[in-house]
């Protein structure tokens, strides 16, 4: 078992699921979950690489945080296909606060667990991990 | 997508007791003058188009061409004078602290390379000359001891700054480097402006003492006045030359400007006074003057603008006006043509016309100051800051008599049941006051802070929303209200709620910058996530095919949601008024009016994607 700090453990499946995504793309996105009775990070849902980012948008709760992975693929203005590596931290102000702590307190050592983020993003609503975000991060 | 089609301007900021100074660029046609923080570039040939600077930290106060016509020096109550391009979206050149105090006038030498800069400040610093690019000192400014009002530099060479002020001293610098050379001290009052002729001979500086005395260029000595048979009957607070240096044009707050023709032997006669027309109450002060080219502008202490044709001066002059101060509310006429109005707090309403601008003022008998205002076919209802509410009815273009009811509180909202004009919700602190005609048939303490309310065209429901983000949905029966629902989803106190024109939805926005959009019958919500915005929402609109809503907030930006789509797709209006938007109106499915903080009027024509 990978070892977190902050007394968050990270589950194995959490890497794996990860280098797939990174090496072999067969996801298009990972949603993380912190299991709080058994104090690891889990993988909660992963997305098919046909999906995209409206289904990935719909996968996250409302109300509750979550850390996620998005593979997203766009073209460059000289027309080059591209493609980024978003790690996401869903953090809704509708959330509990209690849950908002844990989750930031672990990101850190989570993140560091995933080789080959590119693009690292705070959500507290909607509107901050809209498209049009992601589009102006990703060059 | 949505497009600026156009704007209706604020009109100069004025003060009473003092002259403003506009100034102008005769080669594209247009004048310069400032209001709030913004310095506004009008087009005398095209009002409608105007362009706005609002870059300054601090209310400005003159702004300036540069003679190549390429740059613009404006300067503010701060002392700070900013140099910016005309063209290239008003680029900065530079900035500079010039003085310690406001800053009154600036002028240009007539080569473009040295600023001078007069105004208030402590000991020597209330005149400044400087290079405009580097800010280096040009000259020693001492003579003055209290506020130098106006500043002038001799366009031709050899180079001569003239300054006056509150201490009734006209003083004559030589250089550069410039120094003090003499001093005059004839007024007997504040000399408000002085001016040279363009053709560097002479200069002329007025007051008011209603004087006007007329110097030679060169040596600085008096040579002559404007005489005193038909001269002004009160202070004179601004003068500008005809192109040709035979003429001279006064600006006096006796509220009439007068052409003065200057003879030989330098003595001014009065050619021609054009009184300004108005009601003639001290709104009609004129304050403010300049000649350019075949225009003569005169702008008066309400803020109106007139321009005559100076070849022409027995033809009646075009009067422009607007606003002064933040445009609270806005409303739409449904007459044939649609005619808008626009109020602000002093109590200002002005009628507006799309395609033509300015309209007329509503000349209202009792000026009261307005916090809200409601149109419906034939009536205003308003309420200002005391407790009453005012009724007036409108025939044709003039306001008939004024109710006036008084309602025991001071009201917070008010709103007007659009289908039975008669019932009227008030708000106040803690409860609502149901007003038929002009009674009030009942006071309700509904036991919480209300902050914005709506009443449905037909009156048979009201919802009020309430400090702690509770929307309370209530049923008008009589003259007693039930209530229905209680809805729950604003996370902070709801500013603004309007029901869509067909009735079915209703959207309300607090002043945690998120708006939603209810479905009527259901209550539930229909369109969420509308949190694109980053300060308190102002107001919502409504297009009449009920298919967009638009919400304008204190962050200075427009919002267009379309009610089908989710909210992610949006059209967004940004910086469309320097300080908030706070009225916003569609005219007809494409045209959106809003109006703000900066005193504008913008017409917006919106196509959705």
């Amino acid at each position: 078992m990978a070892n977190a700090a902050s007394g968050m453990a990270v589950h194995d499946d959490c890497k794996l699921r990860f280098l797939e995504l990174k090496a072999k793309r067969t996801h298009r996105f990972i949603v993380f979950k912190i299991e709080e009775k058994q104090k690891q990070v889990v993988v909660e849902k992963v997305g098919e690489p046909t999906q995209n980012y409206d289904d990935f948008t719909a996968s996250l709760p409302v109300d509750e945080c979550r850390y996620a992975v998005y593979d997203f693929d766009f073209v460059t203005a000289e027309n080059c296909q591209k493609s980024r590596i978003f790690f996401i931290a869903w953090s809704p102000d509708t959330s509990r606060v209690r849950s908002k702590m844990i989750y930031a307190s672990s990101k850190d050592r989570f993140k560091r667990e995933l080789d080959g983020i590119q693009v690292e993003l705070q959500a507290t609503d909607p509107t901050e991990m809209g498209l049009d975000v992601i589009k102006s991060r990703a060059n | 997508m949505a497009q600026l089609a156009e704007t209706y301007a604020c009109v100069p900021s004025t003060e009473r007791g003092r002259g403003i100074l506009i100034s102008g660029d005769s080669k594209s046609n247009s004048i310069l003058y400032c209001n709030g923080r913004s310095v506004i570039i009008r087009y005398l040939d095209r009002p409608l188009e105007v362009q706005v600077y609002g870059e300054h930290a601090y209310p400005a106060t003159v702004a300036r061409y540069s003679p190549n016509g390429e740059w613009i020096a404006s300067a503010d109550v701060s002392g700070t004078v900013r140099i910016w391009g005309t063209r290239n979206e008003f680029v900065l050149k530079k900035e500079f602290r010039v003085l310690s105090g406001r800053i009154d006038d600036l002028q240009w030498s007539p080569d473009g390379q040295r600023i001078v800069a007069s105004g208030d400040g402590k000991g020597k610093s209330l005149v400044r000359a400087f290079m405009w690019d580097s800010g280096t000192n040009v000259g020693d400014f001492d003579g003055h001891s209290r506020r130098v009002l106006s500043c002038a530099f001799k366009p031709t060479r050899p180079f001569r700054i003239v300054t006056c002020g509150e201490d009734f001293l006209v003083n004559f610098y030589e250089g550069p480097p410039f120094k003090f050379k003499l001093s005059h001290r004839d007024h007997s009052n504040f000399v408000n402006c002085v001016r040279f002729s363009p053709d560097g001979s002479k200069f002329i500086s007025v007051g008011s003492d209603k004087k006007g005395i007329i110097y030679d260029a060169k040596t600085g000595d008096i040579i002559g006045k404007l005489s005193s048979e038909d001269g002004h009957k009160g202070s004179i607070y601004a003068i500008s030359w005809s192109p040709d240096s035979k003429q001279v044009l006064t600006a006096s707050a006796d509220k009439s400007a007068k052409i003065w023709e200057i003879s030989e032997d330098n003595i001014g006669k009065v050619k021609k006074t054009l009184t300004c027309p108005g009601s003639g109450g001290v709104d009609d002060m004129l304050v403010g003057c300049l000649w350019q080219n075949d225009h003569i502008v005169t702008v008066s202490l309400g803020g109106t603008i007139f321009l005559y044709s100076a070849s022409d001066l027995d033809k009646a002059p075009l009067s422009l006006s607007g606003h002064m101060k933040n445009v609270s509310s806005l409303a739409l006429l449904k007459s044939e043509p649609k005619v808008i109005l626009s109020s602000s707090y002093d109590g200002l309403i002005v009628k507006w016309l799309q395609g033509t601008g300015y309209y007329g003022k509503l000349e209202r008998k009792v000026i009261s100051q307005i916090k809200c205002l409601a149109v419906v076919e034939e009536e205003i209802v308003s309420s200002g800051f005391d407790n009453k509410v005012w009724r007036v009815s409108l025939q044709g273009d003039q306001c008939g008599n004024a109710e006036c009811i008084d309602i025991g509180n001071q009201p917070k909202d008010l709103n007007l049941a659009l289908l039975s004009p008669d019932l009227a919700l008030v708000t106040i602190d803690t409860g609502v006051i149901l007003l038929r005609g002009s009674k009030v048939v009942s006071t309700i303490d509904l036991g919480f802070t209300v902050t914005a309310s709506a009443i449905a065209p037909n009156g048979t429901e009201a919802i009020v929303g309430s400090q702690d983000g509770k929307l309370h949905v209530y049923s008008i029966t009589g003259d007693t209200l039930n209530e229905e629902a209680v809805l729950e989803k604003h996370r902070g106190a709801i500013t603004v709620i309007r029901y869509s024109p067909d009735v079915s939805m209703f959207a309300s926005g607090d002043a945690n910058r998120e708006a939603v959009v209810w479905d009527c019958a259901s209550r539930e919500v229909k369109l969420k996530n509308m949190l694109y915005h980053t300060a308190r929402i102002n107001c919502i609109a409504w297009s009449p095919d009920n298919s967009m809503v638009a919400t304008g907030s204190l962050d200075t930006c427009i919002i267009i949601y379309e009610v089908d789509k989710p909210a992610s797709s949006r059209i967004t209006i940004k910086g469309a008024h320097l300080g908030g938007v706070y009225g916003l109106v569609f005219t007809d499915e494409h045209s959106l009016v809003s109006s703000g903080e900066d005193a504008c009027i913008r017409v917006w024509t919106v196509t959705p994607q």
